[in-house]
């Protein structure tokens, strides 16, 4: 593999958008999921996907 | 010397202007000083705008104009992971990348081109609806970023060497941050049908 290492303009924002915006996505969906844990907490007093009453 | 600096690295310089940017909206609350102005838009849209007012009289019109915003949404879709998954070698194998990645843009600006054009005609219908869902401004934040990341940072790249060339990480990099900006388009806009 010929592979250049030359960081040319080109390179060097295509690398620092997408790493930027992985990394804001990523925080975004663990923020969400998160949050869904949070709510499942609340209805179900510890998360259990199912709702089965003698759990509690 | 300026110069020269800022016509080599014009695209680095346009993404830290960006980033700049966004850094001065959020310190000085000018998102939330233009937030309250956006609202008689929205309603302008939903009751006063032609568009608003079709869409919220004839339901098999927005129906139908739906069906194309979803079409469009599937086709460009299918173009993002036709291209990314080759770039990640899970499928096309036998396909040259350079040949997906030139290939399939021209129906990748299609599809976004219909997306939102049928996009605004569905939000028109529900603009007083949606103007209080944080997932709707979330989908246009990254709609519209994903969207200059794809036509001025990512495509330009991958069309200006031999992939080859490129180190095989940047590619991955790059595929997986094109995934997830257009799995986030699509969920956050069925998120917003659901809510």
């Amino acid at each position: 593999m010929n592979e250049s290492n030359k960081w040319d303009d080109k390179k060097i924002a295509a690398v620092s958008s997408a790493a930027i915006m992985l990394g804001g996505l990523v925080y975004y969906w663990i923020g969400e999921g998160q949050s869904t844990i949070e709510l499942l907490e609340l209805a179900y007093g510890s998360l259990k996907l199912f709702n089965n009453p003698l759990i509690f | 010397m300026l110069g020269s600096m800022l016509s080599q690295y014009a695209r680095t310089l346009s993404v830290a202007a960006v980033l700049l940017l966004i850094g001065i909206i959020e310190a000085f609350g000018l998102r939330d000083a233009v937030y309250g102005d956006l609202l008689p838009f929205f309603t302008w849209m939903r009751e006063s705008s032609w568009f608003g007012v079709i869409g919220t009289t004839y339901g098999s019109i927005y129906a139908t104009v739906e069906a194309v915003h979803l079409l469009s949404m599937a086709v460009l879709g299918g173009t993002v992971l036709a291209t990314d998954l080759r770039l990640l070698g899970v499928i096309f194998r036998d396909v040259p990348s350079e040949t997906l990645v030139t290939g399939t843009y021209k129906c990748f600006k299609w599809a976004l081109f219909m997306a939102v054009l049928t996009g605004i005609f569905c939000a028109a219908g529900v603009g007083d609806k949606i103007y209080y869902m944080q997932v709707f401004w979330i989908k246009m934040l990254v709609l519209l970023t994903g969207s200059c990341f794809m036509i001025f940072i990512k495509q330009p790249f991958l069309t200006s060497r031999a992939h080859s060339e490129i180190s095989p990480w940047t590619l991955r990099l790059l595929a997986v941050t094109s995934i997830l900006i257009w799995f986030t388009v699509a969920a956050t806009g069925r998120w917003i049908g659901f809510s």
